[in-house]
């Protein structure tokens, strides 16, 4: 793949997604007809003559064709789609693409080993609800583009909420909050401060009722 | 023969009681809230109670929504731990625990100190936000 080499990370991106997308376009004359993807895409997508939007706003429309394309790829399509993705769903592509979309003070926790719940947390804030609605739309769809049939499928939790959503990729789990809401939950924080965390130092101490009783529940 | 008889005087002695099958959470129960929000942890005459499990049966396990009773006003929240036994290798608590959720799903509360049990992520459902606010995990 050699137009993808010299470019830098986020342009790849964006490129192997166009690649995969627009069959007969512009693209050709950047790359020198080696394109393997677009190659193969021209053979079947005969019938898809139009030329969609580079990264369209609308994801049904979008993503139904996405499918599509997998069911109809042939062996050797998957073959070389194989041989020509470039990168696993890492940190760095998911940093990459929010930055992309402008995300609003990005910030991304190390989660320490022995918190068994992911390897990195990252918090996003973006400008209104509709900003952080096509981010986390953004993020899922290049992840299915660059999952393998083994990875699971990722949804997006809080949909309806209109200033907190979360997508939780197995070892990474990123919230898109607005900014006020951020402030309120203070999520870095608890990440980063584990137990010494002020908002839990400040929680006041369980204290039992007076007419507690002990009693040892022996159970079978 | 007189071993029959002894029998049958035994068995009219045994009086049965049917209750319904042992539930987890259920309407009626009193539940612990154990996030820091002010409505939760404010005292209150009355324990927050259990008014409507949102499952098919009306039993909830870890990870279900009910309606609770708090002060005087109703409010959803997600069981993140009972005191019936579960499956094997999940953990059980000694109190039913309870996190006070908003209707868009976001927690009322800031902060959990009480441990969460992990099997919540392979779930099916939104708790990706509890699990963001807890401080332990079990």
């Amino acid at each position: 793949m050699n137009i993808f080499n010299n470019l830098k990370p986020l342009s790849r991106l964006s490129l192997s997604y166009v690649c995969r997308v627009l069959p007969k376009t512009r693209l050709q004359s950047l790359s020198t007809g080696k394109c393997n993807l677009c190659k193969a895409m021209r053979t079947w997508t005969q019938q898809r003559c139009s030329v969609f939007p580079f990264r369209p706003f609308s994801d049904s429309s979008d993503s139904n064709y996405l499918y599509k394309a997998y069911q109809k790829s042939d062996s050797s399509d998957r073959y070389i789609r194989e041989k020509g993705s470039p990168q696993d769903f890492t940190l760095d592509v998911l940093v990459a693409l929010l930055k992309q979309e402008n995300a609003l003070d990005l910030c991304v926790v190390k989660v320490p080993e022995q918190i068994s719940y992911a390897q990195y947390m990252i918090v996003v804030s973006g400008y209104s609800t509709r900003h952080l609605k096509a981010m986390a739309l953004y993020a899922i769809k290049v992840y299915k583009y660059l999952k393998k049939n083994h990875d699971a499928h990722v949804k997006i939790e809080g949909k309806n909420a209109e200033d907190w959503m979360c997508i939780d990729f197995g070892n990474m789990v990123v919230h898109f909050m607005l900014p006020e809401s951020r402030e309120v939950y203070e999520l870095e924080k608890l990440w980063t401060l584990r137990s010494y965390d002020e908002q839990l130092s400040n929680m006041p101490e369980e204290k039992l009722p007076e007419d507690f009783i002990f009693d040892l529940e022996v159970t079978k | 023969m007189g071993f029959l008889i002894e029998t049958s005087i035994k068995v009219q002695q045994r009086t049965f009681r049917a209750s319904s099958a042992a539930a987890a959470i259920q309407k009626m129960t009193r539940v612990r809230v154990v996030d820091n929000s002010s409505l939760g942890n404010t005292p209150y005459h009355k324990a927050p109670r259990v008014i409507h499990v949102y499952t098919k049966n009306g039993i909830g396990k870890v990870g279900d929504k009910v309606l609770l009773a708090i002060k005087g006003q109703k409010k959803k929240a997600l069981i993140v731990g009972h005191k019936m036994p579960g499956d094997r290798m999940t953990p059980r608590f000694d109190s039913n625990n309870v996190v006070l959720i908003e209707e868009s799903g976001n927690p009322t509360g800031t902060r959990i100190r009480v441990p969460i049990p992990t099997q919540l992520r392979s779930m099916d459902g939104d708790y990706s936000k509890v699990l963001a606010i807890a401080s332990s995990f079990v």
